[in-house]
């Protein structure tokens, strides 16, 4: 249980600190400007476009990651004990 | 154990049990009755460490021990350093990933949109805004007795006068909120009103009838305080309560 929760929230924080690094490159274009969410600029070279699917990765690992780990697998040990008549 | 007698008056070593230093140990009440100077308490409570201490010796499988404690080297220290490490180690990963923006430097000549303090300080700035509150006296004709200026910095001095007094209020023996539901339910208020009013302060930014965010202000902060209050009062009901009761038993007299 605590190692689930515990598993949740370092995908949930390193995820998101790669993220918002990532994110502070590519989708803020000034100080002024939109925060981390503003439109990937483009002519991007081949780095940067690696950059921009390891960020889109890296958003969706933490959302998905604590999900899984803090629904998704208690949700199916429950399902699993009860199928099993425990 | 070879005999249950040995079993029933083994001491606990885990922190949760307590020994009474003699018969006259003041119940709960009579503790918060008694009036006598904090040097009398000192002494009593390490009376009672001391006691329990010697109970714990006492006992026939008690293994005497050079060390009470872990020290402070390695292991207080080498946890420390972890810790440690890990912020620095944030610090220069962040500022060498995220370095901070240099803007332009500020234009002495003209007057920003937006005046604000730092945000700790909005609930003082919002209390500056009081002027509605501000009494129009009749006998002065219409006119106000202070200037609104004059009202908001002395609303300053009630509120952190306010804030001086309540420890003189409550000695707070309470350590979690479920044992005082009212003392608690007055931080609740206290917290809530510093960020109504320091929303207030920014009054132009939010979207809302200044009229209504000046109402909401000062009506939320108590509508805070009473759904505290009641659900402390029925937290009181639970399991935890009877738990919380037991450790704020064993607690030093106050």
């Amino acid at each position: 249980m605590a190692d689930e929760f515990m598993k949740g929230l370092g995908l949930l924080s390193g995820a998101g600190l790669v993220w918002m690094v990532l994110a502070g490159w590519y989708k803020t274009p000034s100080f002024a400007g939109g925060q981390l969410t503003s439109a990937v600029p483009d002519n991007l070279t081949m780095y940067d476009q690696l950059a921009v699917i390891l960020l889109e990765g890296m958003f969706w690992l933490a959302i998905f990651g604590a999900i899984l780990f803090w629904v998704g697998i208690p949700l199916g040990r429950e399902l699993y004990a009860k199928y099993n008549g425990e | 154990m070879t005999d249950d007698e040995t079993t029933e008056k083994e001491a606990r070593t885990d922190g949760t049990g307590i020994v009474p230093p003699d018969d006259e140990t003041p119940t709960w009440s009579e503790r918060k009755e008694r009036t006598t100077g904090l040097s009398r308490l000192t002494y009593e409570y390490f009376e009672r460490s001391r006691r329990e201490d010697q109970d714990l010796r006492e006992e026939s499988d008690y293994v005497e021990r050079d060390v009470l404690a872990f020290p402070t080297w390695p292991h207080e220290l080498v946890r420390n350093l972890a810790l440690t490490s890990f912020f620095v180690g944030m610090i220069l990963f962040l500022a060498a990933t995220l370095p901070p923006h240099l803007g332009d430097p500020a234009n002495p000549s003209t007057t920003p949109s937006i005046i604000l303090p730092d945000w700790y300080l909005y609930w003082s700035f919002g209390l500056l805004k009081l002027g509605p509150l501000n009494p129009e006296l009749a006998i002065l004709g219409g006119e106000k007795l202070l200037a609104d200026r004059t009202y908001g910095v002395l609303a300053n001095v009630v509120i952190v006068g306010f804030i001086a007094i309540v420890p003189f209020l409550n000695k707070g023996s309470a350590r979690r909120p479920v044992e005082q539901p009212f003392w608690a339910s007055v931080g609740v208020m206290g917290v809530v009103f510093a960020f109504t009013i320091s929303t207030y302060s920014a009054k132009n930014l939010i979207p809302l009838d200044p009229h209504l965010l000046f109402d909401l202000t000062f009506l939320v902060p108590p509508i805070a305080g009473a759904i505290a209050y009641a659900l402390l009062k029925t937290m009181r009901e639970g399991y935890m309560y009877d738990l919380n009761r037991r450790y704020y038993k064993l607690r030093p007299p106050k």
